[in-house]
């Protein structure tokens, strides 16, 4: 039994005030001079024994009253794990992240482990979890000590980032109820605390900290981008001095070019090679560093031309001229930020299948005339399995078919209203769409003469408003995918919009945030993705889980060649590479993980308290002792009044 | 007149208002004057009773001689029988009266105030009249009465023995003598009534009254052979069976540790638990009292030191009538 103010327990020498009177005080009946003793002497007399019992009794009623009100105090309630008191045990958090990938290093902590796994007390259990972004149990607790070295000895390091709250956590869900330490082998990676997470640690743990020394200078490959037809790869240094070095551009694995490069002292450097018009393919960058971490000596990024947002615009033929400012909106802009565009008419677009929709980044509506349920029922498959859908009004538009196009996907809703002239503002201008606008700017020009009344769902959020305060573009979240209804429309015919110097970066701007759920997809980091995957690139597809609520990710790794094989349009290639975090060798002070450690047993605790708290409110026992103290009570009355 | 007892009683309860309450009487100066305030104000009350004229009553007739009142003269005989006869009234001056007042420890009890029930009692603390002070104004009360009634008065205390003793006088001045004895009298030991008794009983002659004023806290065996033998002579005898409302009660409450006031017997007692059983014995003992004095013409008198004594000298009075 365990108690929520153990404090209160103190109160249980209120329990000696009645021993004390018993033993101390037990002649407290006075002594009357009496006359007429025949009579009373002929009365018949309790059994000494008999009362001495019951004055033991009532002594026990009131001493168990005294008790059970501290009791009642002290939150009493029964751990639900409370099961027989195990074994102490040794468990070893062993650190393989991507910052314990320097040369020797993973010796070293192979040589600690087999230590501290030799070293334990007989009679300990011993187990040994690996960590980084996660961590795994690579030797359950056990007795079996030959099985945890020979785990030891097959470790292989990851190129995840350093997770230590997930590493105690793992941590303690092994320990369970035992009483042990914890040994952690780590390099004490800086970042290694920074991302949140539920880890706990039990006060009954003691943690043990045996580091790994860092090298003394690193140098990684910490960005490689694409800028005006060539690779550009950024070097990083974290040596104290300058460090000359050679960087490896390829693409799928094939040489492009090498270009030599000096990185200052704990600085960094761009290096540039041309890439000679290839726009496809999986392009990488390596350097060789013979003394720092082997996983950020390469960096992968994605040639393919298909990063630029794809739209489909949806029209009611899908010609030219029902999209003319649309189409040449987006065909503004340099190589990079091009959008790929296409139109397609109501008929053309029921026909199509749900996988020929997940290449586009984004559906823009401008069109409902002859889309039939076919056609309606696609968008709203295509929206809840992550797209971004922009609807526009217009002439084109009927609100009715919008209406039942979301049917079930968005609350929000349009209906036509009669003409009149309006002015169009941000609702909050540091939304993503309206940032590069800098406020109203030039959105003030913008002169409406029809619109359409937009009634935001309940989770839709306004963005911009009407100048007489009506809704004009309306956001809301849909699992994965984004949808904004613009109240007006962007062909020219409801308003001077696309005339407007304002109307290229608003297209712009909506368009990439609607893609962005899709687009920020293309590169992630090494743990971002289910599944051990390292660094490179991978080719991801989309499924719908039975019973779901969101669509997975479920990767395969090694790289797959650029080109996917026919059957299989859903699957997109991105870019793995080693959280940056991680290139730094400047490691924590013991003292500063120690205190992280601390904390970290502050939040446990606070936990195990809440928990706790929850338990004695569900389990009531207070209320039991209480209600047990009042009979006993009640009994103790009863028994005092027949003892006088 | 014995028909007038109970009345009396009804009377008496119903006036009782005008009588003065024993503590409040304790208060007054001397026994002399707490006996004439007692009787003083019992006989005014009694001029509307029924014992109005007990002590000048008709006795025989005889012959009339020269120098008797001729308001004696019985006209209604001397009618029929053509002889003058005159009523001769007898006034009971030869009564001799024995007080025999018990004086033993346990006549020194008296009631506490009933707030101090609860409440162990302790040095000093005021109690209420004791059973030895009311039965002393009670003794004193009849003795005044008996001499106004020219009735020779005698007085007896004891408690294993005789304490004191006044042979029965209704000489002037012999009343002071008594009420002053009853002044100095100061508690015994234990209690022994039927040895006092015997002594007394030897040494009366001729037919009298006694009355006897104790708590009876004796064994009723002894209580009754002593008493009986006055019975057996001739001799009219009045009980005052003197107990305290504590006694009579047992109001205590907490679990308390009584003490024998006439020695050391200590015994540990829950009140409630005891009580019940407590009074079942003081009445069986009374009622014992009650039949077999009754049975022996021995009036019995349970008598209660809260209440007015005003009822005490009613039974008296009761008795005296009876005496031939």
């Amino acid at each position: 039994m365990s108690f929520l103010s153990p404090l209160f327990l103190l109160g249980a020498l209120a329990a000696a005030v009645p021993l004390a009177l018993h033993l101390f005080h037990r002649r407290t009946e006075p002594v009357v001079p009496f006359a007429a003793m025949r009579y009373l002497r002929r009365t018949p007399v309790e059994d000494s024994r008999w009362r001495r019992f019951k004055e033991l009794l009532l002594l026990a009623l009131r001493v168990a009253a005294a008790l059970l009100l501290a009791l009642a105090f002290a939150r009493p309630f029964l751990p639900q794990a409370a099961g027989a008191l195990e074994r102490a045990a040794t468990l070893v958090l062993i650190d393989t992240s991507a910052s314990l990938s320097a040369p020797g290093q993973l010796d070293r902590l192979r040589a600690i482990a087999t230590d501290v796994i030799r070293s334990a007390p007989v009679g300990q259990s011993v187990g040994v979890v690996t960590f980084s972004q996660g961590a795994d149990v690579i030797a359950p607790l056990s007795d079996d000590r030959a099985g945890a070295l020979a785990a030891v000895t097959k470790l292989t390091l990851g190129a995840g980032a350093t997770r230590y709250r997930s590493a105690f956590a793992r941590a303690a869900e092994q320990l369970g109820n035992r009483p042990g330490r914890i040994v952690v082998v780590t390099d004490l990676q800086q970042s290694g605390w920074d991302a949140a997470g539920e880890g706990v640690l039990p006060e009954r743990v003691d943690v043990e900290l045996r580091p790994v020394p860092a090298p003394a200078g690193n140098l990684a490959v910490s960005a490689l981008t694409v800028d005006s037809g060539d690779a550009v790869a950024t070097i990083q240094s974290y040596a104290a001095d300058g460090v000359t070095t050679q960087v490896a551009f390829a693409i799928d694995g094939h040489p492009i070019g090498t270009t030599p490069v000096t990185v200052p002292a704990r600085g960094a450097m761009d290096v540039r090679v041309s890439l000679d018009g290839r726009q496809n393919g999986a392009l990488s960058a390596a350097v060789v560093d013979r003394d720092g971490y082997v996983a950020d000596n390469t960096r992968f990024a994605l040639l393919d031309t298909n990063a630029a947002p794809s739209v489909l615009a949806l029209s009611a033929s899908g010609r030219d001229e029902e999209v003319f400012y649309l189409s040449r909106a987006l065909s503004i802009g340099n190589d990079a930020d091009v959008f790929r565009f296409r139109a397609i008419g109501s008929p053309a677009f029921s026909d199509l299948k749900p996988d020929d929709l997940a290449t586009v980044d984004v559906l823009a509506i401008l069109g409902t005339r002859g889309l039939d349920q076919r056609g309606r029922d696609l968008v709203a498959a295509y929206v809840r399995s992550g797209g971004g859908l922009l609807v526009s009004a217009g002439p084109q538009v009927d609100p009715v078919v919008v209406g039942r196009v979301l049917n079930g996907t968005t609350h929000s809703m349009m209906a036509a209203r009669n003409a009149a002239p309006l002015g169009f503002a941000p609702d909050d201008s540091r939304h993503p769409v309206f940032r590069v606008f800098g406020g109203v700017g030039t959105l003030s020009s913008v002169s409406f003469t029809r619109s359409v009344l937009l009634t935001p769902g309940d989770r839709a959020e306004v963005i911009a408003r009407y100048s007489d305060g009506s809704p004009a573009l309306v956001e809301e979240q849909i699992g994965d995918g984004r949808v904004l209804m613009f109240g007006s429309d962007l062909n020219h015919e409801w308003n001077d919009f696309p005339v407007q110097p304002a109307f290229v970066p608003f297209v712009h701007e909506a368009l990439r945030y609607l893609a962005s759920a899709r687009l920020a997809h293309r590169e992630y980091l090494v743990g971002d993705l289910p599944g051990n995957i390292v660094p490179g690139i991978v080719a991801v597809g989309r499924t719908e889980s039975p019973g779901a609520k969101r669509p997975g990710y479920p990767a395969t790794n090694p790289p797959t060649p650029a080109t996917q094989p026919p059957g299989t349009p859903a699957t997109r290639r991105v870019a793995v590479n080693v959280d940056p975090r991680e290139f730094d060798p400047a490691a924590l002070t013991p003292d500063a993980f120690r205190a992280a450690v601390g904390r970290l047993r502050q939040a446990g605790a606070s936990r195990e308290a809440e928990a706790a708290t929850e338990q004695a409110d569900r389990q009531r026992l207070w209320q039991i002792a209480l209600a047990v103290m009042v009979v006993g009570l009640v009994a103790e009355g009863a028994l005092g009044r027949r003892l006088g | 007149m014995s028909a007038g007892g109970p009345k009396a009683g009804r009377d008496g309860r119903a006036g009782e208002q005008r009588f003065l309450d024993p503590a409040v009487l304790a208060r007054l100066g001397t026994l002399e004057l707490r006996a004439r305030t007692i009787v003083e104000g019992f006989l005014s009350g009694l001029h509307r009773s029924p014992f109005r004229g007990f002590s000048v009553e008709f006795a025989e007739y005889r012959q009339y001689l020269p120098g008797d009142d001729l308001s004696t003269i019985d006209w209604k005989v001397y009618a029929r029988s053509d002889r003058y006869y005159v009523k001769k009234f007898e006034e009971d001056t030869n009564l001799d009266c024995y007080l025999l007042l018990d004086v033993s420890a346990s006549m020194g009890y008296g009631s506490r105030p009933s707030t101090m029930l609860g409440a162990a009692r302790t040095a000093g603390e005021r109690r209420g009249l004791s059973k030895l002070e009311y039965a002393s104004m009670l003794a004193a009360s009849l003795a005044y009465l008996m001499n106004r009634q020219r009735d020779a008065v005698g007085l007896t205390a004891f408690d294993e023995r005789i304490v004191a003793m006044l042979p029965p006088s209704a000489r002037t001045g012999h009343l002071h003598q008594v009420l002053l004895e009853l002044e100095r009298l100061r508690l015994g030991t234990g209690t022994n009534v039927a040895k006092p008794l015997q002594v007394l009983a030897d040494g009366i002659a001729k037919r009298g009254m006694i009355v006897l004023i104790s708590d009876l806290l004796d064994d009723p065996e002894r209580v009754i052979d002593g008493i009986r033998p006055f019975r057996f002579r001739g001799t009219d005898v009045i009980v005052f069976h003197v107990l305290d409302r504590d006694e009579l009660t047992f109001p205590f409450e907490r679990a308390t540790r009584f003490r024998d006031i006439e020695g050391s017997e200590e015994m540990m007692a829950v009140p409630s638990a005891v009580r019940a059983h407590y009074l079942a014995e003081l009445n069986r003992a009374t009622e014992r009292f009650r039949q077999e004095f009754g049975s022996i013409g021995i009036d019995y008198r349970l008598i209660d030191t809260s209440e007015p004594l005003e009822s005490a000298l009613t039974a008296y009075l009761a008795t005296r009538a009876r005496t031939r």
